[in-house]
């Protein structure tokens, strides 16, 4: 296969921009076929822009985006492309079944509705009608909706928002289910252990950037492996982000909190510095990767690092 | 296209709001409004196609709520990543349209042939229900045009404005003999009262008047491009 066959999503340099707010702030992301992808941010970040972008519900101002190397609208009418989008409620009066038989039957080579409905876990629910189901209900039947149409590209847009813990364990597995057909999968949340629970790699996305793009332990590593903290008993902070291995420095309760590549060295180097009063090391954990890759411009960095967080660079 | 047709028909007939209100409540206003006080036979046949157009009118206009309603849910917007086309979207839900007036033309016809005892040939009344049937394409158009330009709740006043206000001046409800002057002069350039034209000009036996053609075209346009011209602003937020 060329490289282009392979590829399933591709953003080049994308930029959309509403008034003075850009959304998607120059996306560059490649996804190949297979790849189950997380893609992780706050709410407001961008991942909904993206997301509208690499449908083709939106144009980017600058930038391209192709899946499966054609334009977006060229792959969602060639039925490669479904998608469960973000606050669709329901569709009045109609049931269960006809709405997935009748999806699937736009798509060229869709599931057997039956298998749809199975696979998200509603077959009981097919002669019901769809704005008579709860929450929890209506979300599984817009996941069925989502691949009815068997399509390459899967694309969820925030997908276990209204579930409940049981509903959500279902659901991944049914999600997992589908990615082991050898489809692609894209999914976005705001949700950490999700993303490194259920996604081969997770895509951060920051103020409409990609901040980190790795697995999950790649990110930890990323972000600085260990944390070390110690009582500032009144000490400045000057130097500290200068210290062998330090990444970032920040403050909470008369505590400084560095992140650092190399513990040990940090750790000697403070010693040197007399500045061990209850001092500690821990793993970072994703939260915390996710809280450095993200960091508020209001927070402390380093200067040695640019006011946004470096981008893991990945083999 | 004739899937998603038959799907939009059936969730339309499901509505209780659009039987009550765009099929019954046309019949019943025409039997009370042809059976209080002395009626002779000539109101029965005019209400009885004024009375059609009415609800005709009422459904064509529905077909727009039907829309905003679609998309204020994100019906329309999933269909857009399905391989739907937008012009078979589009196209599908005017069909709808055209299919979802006929109950409300065929229902009031025939309280009028059966219950009122009008009496018309066979070929008027298969003319009639044509006319009826096709001129109320203007009436669709102007309700996508609102239902694609705006929200739910203002698409259901907006079409509701439309409807009251152009069944009543366009003479639907009361002969316009009835009305003033100045409203009599105007009455006959609202399409409801060209509309309704089509339909009695065929019960007297004669030919619709070519104003009565001139008048629907000229609105047709106007409504038409309404209709595209919500669409395309709607087009990127759908």
């Amino acid at each position: 296969m060329t490289q282009t066959e392979n590829t399933a999503v591709s953003f080049t340099g994308a930029v959309k921009t509403y008034g003075e707010v850009r959304a998607v702030d120059g996306i560059d992301l490649e996804i190949a076929r297979g790849e189950t992808v997380a893609l992780l941010g706050r709410n407001g970040a961008g991942k909904s822009t993206t997301i509208a972008l690499l449908l083709g519900l939106l144009e980017p101002d600058t930038g391209t985006v192709a899946l499966f190397g054609a334009p977006p609208e060229r792959s969602v009418r060639a039925g490669r492309v479904g998608a469960m989008l973000q606050e669709a409620r329901a569709v009045p009066r109609v049931t269960v079944g006809e709405l997935v038989s009748f999806v699937a039957s736009r798509y060229p080579a869709p599931l057997p509705v039956a298998q749809a409905l199975e696979l998200a876990g509603i077959a009981e629910l097919t002669g019901r009608r769809v704005d008579r189901l709860s929450g929890g209900q209506l979300q599984r039947v817009r996941f069925a909706v989502a691949l009815a149409g068997n399509p390459a590209l899967l694309v969820l847009d925030e997908p276990t928002a209204a579930l409940d813990v049981e509903a959500r364990h279902a659901f991944w597995d049914s999600m997992r289910a589908y990615a082991h057909r050898g489809h692609t999968v894209l999914f976005s949340t705001h949700y950490l252990e999700e993303a490194d629970a259920h996604a081969d790699r997770i895509v951060v996305v920051d103020r409409g950037r990609i901040v980190a793009d790795g697995t999950g332990e790649e990110l930890r590593r990323a972000a600085g492996g260990n944390l070390v903290s110690f009582d500032l008993a009144g000490q400045g902070t000057d130097g500290l982000a200068l210290l062998p291995g330090v990444r970032s420095v920040e403050v909470l309760g008369g505590r400084a909190r560095l992140r650092t590549d190399d513990s040990d060295a940090t750790v000697i180097a403070l010693a040197g510095l007399g500045a061990i009063r209850g001092l500690e090391v821990v793993r970072a954990s994703l939260d915390d990767a996710f809280l450095a890759l993200t960091s508020r411009p209001t927070e402390t960095s380093p200067p040695s690092e640019t006011s946004r967080p470096s981008k893991v660079e990945l083999v | 296209m004739s899937d998603y047709l038959r799907l939009e028909v059936r969730r339309t007939l499901r509505d209780t709001g659009f039987v009550i209100g765009g099929i019954a409540m046309p019949v019943m206003m025409y039997l009370l409004f042809t059976n209080i006080g002395e009626n002779d036979g000539a109101w029965k046949t005019a209400s009885m196609v004024g009375m059609a157009a009415y609800g005709a009118v009422g459904s064509a206009l529905n077909t727009g709520g039907a829309v905003a309603e679609d998309r204020a849910v994100g019906w329309l917007r999933q269909l857009r990543v399905t391989p739907m086309t937008p012009r078979q979207v589009v196209t599908g839900r005017a069909l709808t349209g055209a299919v979802t007036v006929l109950p409300a033309i065929v229902a009031v016809l025939a309280a009028g042939g059966l219950v009122n005892g009008v009496r018309l040939a066979a070929w008027q009344w298969a003319v009639i229900t044509l006319l009826l049937w096709l001129g109320s394409i203007p009436f669709t158009l102007l309700g996508l045009g609102n239902g694609y330009r705006l929200t739910g709740p203002a698409t259901g006043v907006a079409n509701m404005v439309c409807n009251l206000g152009l069944a009543v001046v366009g003479g639907l409800w009361f002969p316009i003999t009835l009305f003033p002057d100045w409203l009599r002069s105007l009455s006959a350039y609202t399409p409801t009262n060209r509309f309704a034209q089509l339909g009695t000009s065929v019960a007297d036996g004669h030919s619709p008047a070519p104003g009565a053609m001139l008048v629907l075209a000229a609105w047709l346009l106007a409504f038409g491009s309404y209709a595209v011209l919500s669409y395309r602003r709607s087009a990127e937020n759908i």
